[in-house]
């Protein structure tokens, strides 16, 4: 079986614990395969720690779940050290960061002190503990869950640490059936998560990485790419346009979609697919502008062609 | 988030920094004809504006506004009296542009504020036509276009000077079509009048002479008038620019006769037969708040709308509010009233009763002596060049009752209309017709363009005299006593005294003797004649006489085809300048056919909508006319392969490509999509 293949395996599998809601577990699949970390935002109760679980699961990947708090503090993650009296020293305790995915539970129910700690570790995937740098396992991956800002008890997460999360997924309600479907199921199963196969090797994995950057990128999709971003920029809807990180990471996911949809060049449909979830967070509505970065969104895809100039 | 409520609700700062410097500059042309406490309200509503914007103020309250409004109407009423009248209803427009400042929240009123800015720039053309001020409000308007422009930038939020440029861009381009609009467009009559007597001044000499008055006028350097002969220009001392003639004195003053005293026959003046060759010219007066035109001897107006009087003068029957240009001829040799009728005899020898004994003494001894009245004016003439008078442009005040007897045998130092008094009682008294003549004589000539110019300092008085068998005869008795001042000029008649523009230091007139002021003073004077004749003169009749010389005959189509042509002639460049540089580079050619696909299905009734990309949009259509779907696929594919794929583009097989690809587009399905 293919790479290609595996995924598709990988995002049926994700789907038996997640009914309904393929595109999304596409999306979220898309997002680790180009390296980056993902944030999944909904109400509670939608099933954003399932699919982190499942994910986590038929990737294969080792993970650690830590349910952010409000009394949580940087080393209950990163990990501290220790006098131990037997060896008259102190050792160093690593704290669960030290995984390969890291599932991070409502994030913004944390104080901003202990987001901060996660930066260093999302961007370089090193952390510094009492002056010592330690690198993490490979790959690393966080994937963090938040509920909507607006709800009581959360700390918003600034613009310069979302910017660091490659997509950001909404869930939303899963469609009548497959609700059914799982309540139905949900008296059996307890747990789906637990039991899913893993689908796709760490060599594998990096494999897809290297399949994904030798897509193909044309003169003329560079073009479009580039009016979508000076058109963020320039209009007075966008307080907040596209920065050249977020220009790279919708190549970069424009290109892996690509792989995962079995082409060898990108084509403007796939940079359209993975826009809503690598931009919208990143985009802030200027004061007289009405909606929100999904209509910010919708505004660049109406407004800019991908044909002419 | 500070940023984005800036950003779209309020006005940008470049823009408020852009309105506010427009709004001084708007002021600043009217600060001499306003109270200085206006400028007082600028700096307060500015900074007040500015301390709301850096949020250390607030917008004032509905009653802080009223009270405002209601205190600027309070203080212009004190300041001019009187809430009516061009000045005072400027000085309201101005408050009121003032405090607009300070109710400028959203976008929607920088508009009003902005459009009355313009209302305001059109405003100070009330005052002044002035080349220079013209320029000036040139700028302005780029003032005014820059904050609005600037405003419709809702990211600049700094002051950036570089917002200039394409409003002053705009504007030039705008200028063709200015020019078009200027010289073709019907000069249509105004269909409302602004009061503008009722600030002017009447300027120029008044028909009413007190000695002192012409005295007075000379301390001005205002231009009076400006002439442009056709030949030769006249030696100065010829140049005696006839205004006002007073025949009538009444209780120490010279006025001249009102329309009611004259007899039915004499309303016209008598026919003479004009001797000589005429003397062509064009007088370009500048406005006067009179009636009155100013013209050598024996003139004839050379256009309709001008009339002669019975004493030759030339008189407009509306008062020259704005300035005016006429076309005049004379003829210096001819004699004026050849015979003296009787009403005018009577009248032209009146003199109040019993005043001045000492000088009817003195002119009855004169004229005892002299053998006829040509001889008896000489012996005047000679008594006031042997006596000890003395040409002075600040002659003492005569306070006696005879004032004439006292100037005559004691003062002895007058000006012109001393002398020009004095010699025309003398005159009476002794039995001849005599009469004072007022206007200026002589003028500057600009040797840039041959103009004369005629300022007000150059105001005379001179007398005329009849004399069987000649008529009129002027004779200067001003001439007697200072023959510089009619050879050379006041300035060198009054030089030893010291007293020529001795209230306006700074008048470039002053400083004549320095070389490179002067000709830069006369050569912007000769622009100015330019200006004046060809711009602000620049009325129904001149447009009709362009118009005339440029198509003949002048007839509505021709008229209108004229303005359509010239202005496309005016249109057509910028517009194709504009569209050279907007014209987007020539589409590659798989493009082209990927549009020319989307336009076959447009006329099947699938339109592609922006930003669609080309995937979706062929399973859009697959979707919608199945029976076109795998033709449309297979295009899409082989369109997208082309143009995002990474094939590489050797020519050759790029080129079989698109003939691929444009063969398909040619075997789109015949058939109409059903549904």
């Amino acid at each position: 079986m293919d790479t290609v293949g595996a995924i598709d395996d990988a995002v049926a599998e994700v789907g038996k614990a997640l009914l309904g809601k393929e595109a999304q577990i596409r999306l979220a699949l898309c997002c680790l395969l180009a390296r980056g970390h993902l944030l999944i935002e909904d109400l509670p109760g939608m099933g954003k720690t399932t699919l982190s679980h499942a994910l986590a699961a038929v990737l294969g990947l080792a993970y650690r779940r830590v349910q952010f708090t409000s009394d949580l503090l940087p080393a209950d993650i990163l990990g501290v050290s220790v006098y131990d009296r037997n060896d008259a020293s102190f050792t160093f305790h690593p704290g669960p960061i030290f995984t390969q995915v890291l599932l991070a539970d409502e994030i913004n129910r944390t104080t901003p002190r202990t987001q901060s700690a996660l930066l260093e570790a999302m961007a370089e995937g090193q952390v510094t503990v009492e002056g010592e740098t330690r690198r993490l396992p490979q790959p690393f991956f966080v994937i963090a869950t938040q509920n909507p800002i607006h709800q009581s008890g959360t700390y918003p997460l600034p613009e310069s640490q979302l910017d660091r999360f490659l997509m950001r997924l909404q869930l939303g309600y899963p469609d009548p059936q497959a609700e059914r479907r799982m309540l139905l199921a949900g008296a059996a199963q307890q747990s789906p998560e637990a039991a899913l196969r893993r689908c796709l090797s760490p060599e594998e994995l990096q494999s897809c990485r290297a399949a994904a950057g030798d897509v193909h990128v044309a003169d003329s999709l560079l073009d479009y790419l580039q009016r979508l971003v000076g058109f963020s920029r320039e209009r007075p809807e966008f307080a907040v346009g596209l920065s050249p990180r977020g220009a790279l990471a919708l190549l970069n996911c424009a290109r892996t979609w690509a792989f995962m949809n079995r082409r060898q060049h990108v084509v403007p449909e796939d940079l359209q697919a993975v826009l809503p979830a690598v931009a919208a967070h990143r985009l802030v509505p200027s004061g007289d502008y009405a909606g929100d970065g999904h209509a910010l969104v919708d505004l660049l895809q109406r407004s800019v062609d991908v044909i002419r100039p | 988030m500070k940023r984005a409520a800036a950003a779209g609700t309020l006005i940008p700062r470049n823009a408020l920094v852009w309105i506010i410097i427009s709004q001084f500059a708007l002021l600043a042309p009217h600060l001499l004809r306003l109270p200085l406490w206006l400028v007082l309200v600028y700096l307060g509503t500015a900074v007040w504006r500015l301390l709301v914007f850096q949020g250390r103020a607030s917008f004032p309250g509905r009653l802080v506004r009223a009270s405002l409004a209601l205190g600027g109407c309070v203080a212009v009423f004190l300041s001019y009296g009187n809430l009516l009248g061009l000045e005072p209803t400027v000085a309201l427009l101005l408050i009121a542009f003032a405090f607009k400042l300070l109710e400028l929240v959203k976008p929607k009123d920088a508009y009003v504020l902005l459009f009355l800015g313009y209302f305001i720039c059109v405003i100070g053309f009330l005052f002044s036509q002035d080349i220079l001020f013209v320029l000036y409000s040139l700028f302005t308007l780029v003032l005014v276009t820059t904050g609005l422009v600037a405003l419709h930038r809702p990211r600049e939020d700094h002051f950036r000077l570089g917002s200039l440029r394409l409003p002053a861009l705009m504007l030039a381009q705008a200028f063709p079509l200015m020019l078009v609009l200027f010289f073709l467009f019907p000069r249509i009559g105004p269909l409302w009048t602004v009061p503008v007597k009722s600030h002017a001044a009447k300027t120029g000499v008044s028909d009413f002479m007190r000695p002192g008055d012409i005295s007075e006028l000379s301390q001005s350097d205002d231009v009076a008038f400006r002439v442009q002969f056709e030949g030769d220009i006249p030696p100065k001392s010829e140049l005696y620019w006839r205004g006002l003639v007073f025949s009538v004195l009444e209780e120490g003053a010279w006025r001249s006769l009102r329309y009611n005293e004259l007899p039915g026959l004499e309303l016209r003046p008598p026919a003479v037969e004009p001797e000589g060759e005429p003397l062509a010219y064009t007088v370009l007066m500048l406005p006067t708040q009179q009636n009155w035109l100013y013209s050598l001897r024996y003139a004839q107006p050379a256009q309709r709308g001008i009339l002669s009087t019975a004493d030759y003068r030339l008189y407009s029957p509306v008062e020259i509010e704005e300035q005016l240009q006429y076309r005049v001829r004379s003829w210096p040799g001819t004699p004026l009233d050849p015979e003296l009728s009787d009403w005018r005899r009577e009248t032209e020898l009146a003199l109040p009763v019993q005043d001045n004994p000492a000088t009817r003494a003195l002119a009855q001894r004169l004229r005892d002596g002299a053998a006829d009245s040509a001889a008896f004016v000489d012996a005047v003439l000679q008594y006031f060049r042997d006596e000890p008078f003395v040409y002075t442009l600040q002659p003492p005040l005569l306070t006696a009752e005879n004032s004439m007897d006292q100037f005559l045998l004691q003062t002895r130092r007058g000006f012109c209309e001393h002398y020009a008094y004095a010699f025309v009682v003398m005159m009476r008294a002794a039995g001849v017709p005599a009469r004072v003549v007022a206007g200026y004589q002589g003028g500057e000539i600009n040797p840039v363009n041959r103009t004369v110019i005629v300022h007000q300092f150059d105001a005379h008085a001179w007398a005329e005299v009849w004399l069987e068998g000649r008529g009129w005869v002027r004779i200067d008795p001003t001439a007697a006593v200072s023959p510089d001042r009619i050879e050379l000029g006041l300035e060198e008649a009054v030089a030893a005294e010291g007293s020529f523009l001795a209230n306006s230091p700074l008048s470039p007139l002053r400083y004549r003797g320095v070389n490179w002021v002067n000709m830069l003073r006369l050569r912007y004077d000769a622009l100015t004649y330019r200006w004046q004749s060809w711009v602000t003169g620049f009325d129904g009749e001149a447009q009709y006489r362009l118009l005339q010389d440029l198509f003949g005959s002048i007839r509505a189509p021709v008229f209108a085809g004229a303005i359509l042509l010239s202005g496309v002639v005016v249109l057509v460049p910028v517009g194709w300048l504009l569209l050279q540089r907007r014209r987007p580079r020539p589409l590659p050619p798989e493009q082209r056919l990927f549009l020319e696909f989307c336009e076959q299905m447009r006329r099947r009734g699938m339109t592609r909508a922006t930003g669609e990309a080309p995937g979706s949009f062929g399973r859009r259509v697959a979707r919608e006319a199945p029976q076109l779907a795998g033709w449309a696929m297979q295009f899409i594919d082989a369109f997208e392969q082309l143009e995002y794929g990474g094939a590489p583009r050797d020519a050759a097989a790029y080129r079989q490509h698109l003939a691929g690809l444009r063969q398909q587009l040619r075997r789109v399905p015949g058939h109409r999509h059903q549904g």
